[in-house]
Formats: C-alpha cells, structure tokens, sequence
C-alpha cells in the first residue's frame, strides 16, 4: 500500500504523439481535462459544502416525490425538529456532539496526510475500557468516576491505534486498511463481552451488559444536550491552537505537506506519525466515553452508531480544519436528528443517510470543479487533425462542434 | 460430529466463500488498477436490494442478478467519476459509497423486507456427481453462481495476467504517468476497472438476497463487503491466493452460526465454547499480520500492492 504522503511518481516528458501499441481503442476521443484555476474562488470549499447540500436536498426531493411522500413537507419537519427551538437544537447537538470529536480525530490524522478510518472502531474500544472502568469502580463518587471514565476512554482509543501506529511509522504499512479493519475487530469483541464475561446476570435471556453506575452520566447542558457538546467545542480550539499557532504543529503540517523538507529540517517523521496517529485514536476513544456517559445507560455494540465513519466525512468536508468540523458536524446532527423525526410521517431514517453521502459527493465534486477549469481536449494523432500541423503538447478544442484551429481551449 | 453437521458446514463453506470471492475479485480488479475503492459494502446492498425486487418483478433469478450486476456498476459509477475523473479522494469518496449505498438500498427497499422471492437460484445438482458422498454435495449440489465465481476467476486472472490489457491495467496501478505516457488512457483504464468491480460487488450482493438469505432486510450485508476488502489484501492482489483466502474466510463464515452446535474437542477445547463473535475476528486480524508480514518482507522483495494505490492522476500535475 503506498501512503497519501509519499513521494510523487517519478516525471515523465508527455508523449502524446506515440502510435505504437494496442491503445488505438481510445483514440479519437474527445476528452475533459482538469486544469488547476489561477484564480482562486474565495472560501472555496463552504461554497462547496453550500453546493453539494443543495445537490442532496435536491436529490433527496426527488427521491421522495418517486416514493409518493411530499418533500416540502418532510424537509419542514426535517427543519422543525432539528432546529425549530430550542429542544430542537438540544437534539442536534446531542448528535453533533460524537459527529464533531470523532471528526476531530479524523483531522487530527489529516493534518498530517494521515487517515484515520478506524475511529468507529476506537469510540467501540474507548467506551469498553470506559465501562469496565466503571464497573470496577462503580462506588466512585460521580464527577471522579465520569473523569476516570474519559480518561479510560481515550487510553482504550489510544490502545486500539498501537498497532497501526507502529506498524505506519516503522514499517510504512497503510493504516488506511489497518484501521479500518481494527473497526469489525473492536464491533465484534463488544458482541463477545455482551454474551459472555460482561453479561448483567440479571438480563435472564437477553445479551445485554451490565448497567452502568447511576453517578457515571454527563451533567446536562439544556434540553437533551450534555456537556461533551462543550468539551467537542474546548478540544476543537485546543487544536486549532495546537496545529496553527504552536511549532509542534507547523511541523506536524510540514512532515504531512513535505516528508522530504521536514526530514532535512531535522523532524522525526516517525515521532510525527506515532503522536498524530496516537492522538487521533485518544480522541476517538474520548469521543466513544463521552457517547457511552452522555447518552448511553450501558455499553452496546451499537453505540457508536456509524459516527466514527460519518466523523470521516465530516473532517474531509471541513478540509481538516476545527471550524470546519464544527460546522459541518452541526448540520450533519441536524440532518440526522431530522432523519428520526420523519418516521412518525412513515418516511424511512435512511433518507437521512442519503442526504449525508449525497452532500459530500455533491461538495467533493463542486469543489474540483470550483479549483479546476474543465477543458475539452483531442489527442494529437486524431485521424481529423492528422494532416494539420502539431499544435503543442496538449491541443485543445471546445467540444467537437468547436473551432480545431484554436488550440486555447474554452472553460466551462 | 455428525457427517451431515460436517458436510453442511462444508457446503455453507464454499459458498460463503463464493460471496466474498465475487466481491473481492472485482475490488482486486480496482486495485490493480490504482484505485481503492471502500464502496463494496454499499454496492453489495444495492446490488441485493434490486436484484431481490427485479427477480420478485420477473420470476427469474437470472434476470435479478444480471440487474444487480448493472446497478452496482452503476454505483461504482460514482465512485468513478468522484475518484478517477475528478481527481478527488478514494478513500472519502469510498466511504460515500457505503454509507450512501447502504441508506439508499434501506430506502427503496423498505417494501421488500420480509418478502419471501419465489424466485431465488437452485441447487445445480449435477447428475451423476452430486450423489457421491462427501464430495458430491459440497462441490457437485451447489448453485450456479459458485460455478459462475469460479469462471470468473480464471477469466480474471488470464486477463490481468495474459493480456494486453491486464498489462496496462496493471500498468496504471503501478504508474499511471508512465502508463499515459505510452498511450493509454489511464481514465478508461481505472473507471473500467472501477466499473467491472461494481458489477461483480453487486453480483455478490445479489447471491446474498437470491440464494443464501433469499430475501432481504436491512442489515444483509453484515460487514461482508469488508471482508471483501480484507480479503484482497489477505490474497495479495492475486486472484489465485484470493480464492485461497475466501475458502478459509468463508469457513469462518460458516463456522460462525455453528461452531456452538458442534460436539467436538481438538487438544482438550471443547469447539462449542468457543465464541462466534471471536471467531468473526479472524479474517481482519489476519490480514493485518499478512499486511505487516507483506511489509517485511517488502524489504528483499517488491511488495505485491499496487503502488499507485489511492495515488488519484492528474496529467497536467506531474
């Protein structure tokens, strides 16, 4: 596996004009090519994630109008119950609150070219570490026991992330496919616990683990929120802090942005990797504890709910950045809050979970075409230019009906 | 043990191994050509979902299955035009796929649950054979695809590796500037590629909801895309150790629902303690020790992963 931060492919000069070799098939064809804007849009990227949102609302429209529902009726109570007062918002944050630490575990990594796929996987590990904290020491007093149990929490993230840790710094083995396959490992041992060591005695038939201590829940913020909404917004300063204000994370950039310059400048890449990676898995630990004592009153496989993969999506939209995350964490909350809401309309969740993959397709693809100009191009070589002069190493036309004669292409 | 409880586990083996074989072999197609793609969860449930509905519309399994094929090409599509057109990130643009995939199937087929098709693939039963005992029912009584997976397989793998084509597929996985450089399109190349994996990961999803659930609901796939994922790593991008690694994966997939059932004691364990939670565990924890074996061993030796993997291509960014 090669990782997003290695060296680029070896250069090669273009040579378009070559006739050998079976490539014949493609030839002839007129084909787009992306060409990086001089011109920069400004704040490019909430453009796109205010693009690809339209895209899946109106995609989402669509898709409802073909099942018989009315969409401006289930997007208004979409809306109404995620953000129409203030139980409503509570919700929300309820859920965004996971959305934004597990995001910010994920950019943790990011910052530094790094992905962190397995975050689903380490909230599992530090919520397990959390309860069976919990369990042991259930006669703690409450705000002991709850600090006990997050700090358990991000040790058991940080322990699930050993591995693939060590296994990138040392031995450059992706922690792409490492993470994520730690994900059905970690998902799979809490089914284990729950039928077997850590079953409540008094659940008779039923898989289920011991309740937690009464003392071991969050202390509520207003209406439904609890306080880890506060800790998501203190940890996403501290990194802001930490990666754009302190050298620690200028070089945590640098060794992501330019492994060759931070290695001349005197950097351990491997330290860099071991601590973003190792950090990145504390956090998603701390955000699997906050979920299991802020909103759960036992331990479950199904805890983690798929915000460690949603927490992906939301640190790629927010381009790794903390404000990013917290906004897009929030209207994510939002869109799965709404996505509740609408069953009592007879409409699935799972409209909810199309909108959320529909506004990153939209706001990836918005966002390329925001960066690049789109140019049609035709090989040289084409059977209709052979007899006309070369005309550059990439001669372009506007779409077929285009003038050949002006090799500057037109954007789109 | 009983013979029977033997031979079931057996059968259920080879065609679990089956599932995630078709899907693994078209995610190893992707691969070779450069592009991970963490979509096949996604394109396996709406692979099921429609190829369940369209056999259900036609009283025909082949007809469904044909259709899933389509439709997670289809899905792959986007994959396509996401990851190797636009440039964008495989991995996020993956992960799209799944969770999309995986909505969008719950979504239209909310009417579908719990029906029962009249129409799913049958036993083959190839005369003469399938009566002998032990080896008869476990590869001579199996359904059509498990014999269609096979083909596939040996149809991949002379592609890849006896073809022109195969030579630049795997030439773009490698490369892709060098590839382009000699002529070919490294965008048809890898959305082909991409494409073809779609259709083989909606075909698996279909002999999920056509033969071995023969119905469909919401969590079907279960995690069995990923294991498709694991599984091309497991089998070091080769299709030969790919069928190598889907039979033991695929037995622990069967072994699963059963090993508590079984009366047996190897070296003083008794079998039915053991946990089919743990044992579903095995396939990822073994491919993390093959990747990290992969990589010592890639210190003597060229590593077998494609090295463009992830790496998306943009000609005027060299």
């Amino acid at each position: 596996m090669t990782d997003p931060g290695a060296a680029p492919e070896p250069t090669h000069a273009p040579l378009h004009t070559v006739s050998r070799g079976r490539a014949r098939w493609h030839r002839g064809l007129v084909r787009p090519v992306l060409q990086r804007r001089a011109d920069v849009v400004p704040a490019a990227q909430a453009v796109a994630f205010v693009i690809g949102i339209v895209v899946a609302l109106i995609a989402g429209a669509l898709l409802l109008l073909a099942a018989g529902n009315d969409p401006a009726q289930v997007y208004g109570r979409m809306v109404d119950s995620s953000l129409g007062g203030i139980n409503s918002i509570s919700r929300t944050l309820l859920r965004a609150t996971p959305l934004a630490l597990a995001g910010l575990a994920v950019a943790v990594a990011g910052s530094m070219g790094l992905w962190n796929i397995g975050a689903e996987g380490q909230m599992m590990a530090g919520a397990s570490v959390a309860a069976g904290f919990a369990m042991s020491a259930g006669d703690l007093p409450g705000p002991l026991l709850i600090v006990m149990m997050l700090i358990a929490g991000a040790v058991g993230g940080v322990i699930l992330m050993v591995g693939p840790a060590l296994a990138r710094a040392y031995l450059g083995v992706s922690e792409i496919i490492t993470t994520l396959m730690l994900v059905e490992v970690s998902i799979r041992v809490v089914e284990w616990l729950e039928t077997g060591p850590w079953k409540d005695p008094e659940s008779q038939g039923f898989a289920l683990i011991e309740p937690l201590p009464d003392q071991a829940s969050l202390p509520g913020l207003f209406g439904r929120a609890h306080i880890g909404a506060l800790f998501a917004v203190a940890l996403l300063v501290a990194f802001w802090l930490a990666v754009s204000r302190t050298a620690w994370g200028y070089e945590l950039r640098m060794a992501g942005s330019s492994p060759a310059t931070a290695r001349y400048a005197g950097i351990s890449l491997q330290r860099k990797v071991l601590a973003a990676l190792l950090l990145s898995g504390g956090l998603a630990g701390l955000a699997g504890a906050i979920e299991l004592t802020g909103t759960a009153t036992r331990l479950d496989p199904g805890l983690s709910n798929g915000y460690g993969f949603a927490g992906i999506i939301v640190a790629a939209l927010a381009l790794m950045r903390p404000s990013g995350v917290a906004a897009v964490a929030f209207v994510f909350g939002a869109v799965q809050v709404g996505g509740q809401s609408i069953q009592t309309l007879g409409v699935t969740s799972s409209i909810a979970t199309i909108l959320q993959a529909m506004i990153l397709i939209g706001a990836l693809v918005a966002a390329v075409l925001l960066n690049y100009r789109v140019r049609w191009v035709r090989p040289v070589g084409h059977p209709a230019e052979e007899s006309a002069p070369p005309a550059g190493p990439a001669p372009g036309g506007a779409p077929p009906s285009g003038s050949s004669s002006n090799p500057e292409a037109s954007g789109v | 043990m009983s013979e029977a409880a033997v031979v079931g586990l057996l059968v259920a083996t080879v065609q679990f191994a089956t599932l995630v074989y078709l899907a693994g072999l078209g995610e190893l197609i992707a691969e070779r050509s450069g592009v991970l793609n963490l979509g096949v969860e996604g394109m396996m449930a709406m692979g099921a979902v429609s190829g369940f509905m369209m056999a259900l519309a036609t009283d025909r399994p082949w007809i469904g299955f044909a259709f899933a094929a389509l439709v997670g090409m289809a899905v792959a599509g986007i994959h396509a035009l996401v990851s190797v057109v636009m440039g964008a990130g495989q991995v996020v643009s993956g992960l799209a796929i799944t969770i999309g995939g995986l909505g969008f199937a719950a979504f239209i087929g909310q009417d579908a649950v719990r029906e029962r098709a009249d129409a799913v693939f049958t036993d083959l039963g190839i005369a003469g054979l399938a009566d002998i005992r032990w080896v008869g029912p476990i590869l001579f009584n199996q359904p059509p695809v498990v014999y269609l997976a096979g083909l596939l397989g040996i149809a991949a793998w002379f592609v890849l590796n006896r073809t022109r084509l195969g030579l630049a597929l795997r030439a773009v996985g490698e490369s892709a500037s060098t590839t382009d450089s000699v002529g070919h399109s490294v965008t048809l190349l890898r959305s082909g590629a991409v494409l073809i994996g779609g259709a083989f990961a909606g075909a698996a999803g279909a002999f999920l909801s056509l033969y071995m659930a023969a119905g469909w609901t919401e969590g079907l796939i279960a995690g069995r895309g990923w294991i498709a994922v694991a599984l091309v790593i497991f089998g070091a991008w080769r299709p030969g150790r790919l069928a190598a690694g889907s039979l033991l994966f695929g037995f622990t997939l069967a072994l699963q629902p059963r090993v508590q059932t079984f009366d047996l004691s190897i070296f003083g364990l008794e079998v039915n303690t053991i946990s089919p939670a743990l044992l579903g565990i095995l396939p990822f924890l073994l491919t993390v020790v093959v990747l990290i074996a992969i990589s010592f061993r890639a210190r003597h030796r060229p590593s077998p992963a494609p090295a463009a993997l992830t790496l998306p291509y943009r000609r005027e960014e060299r």
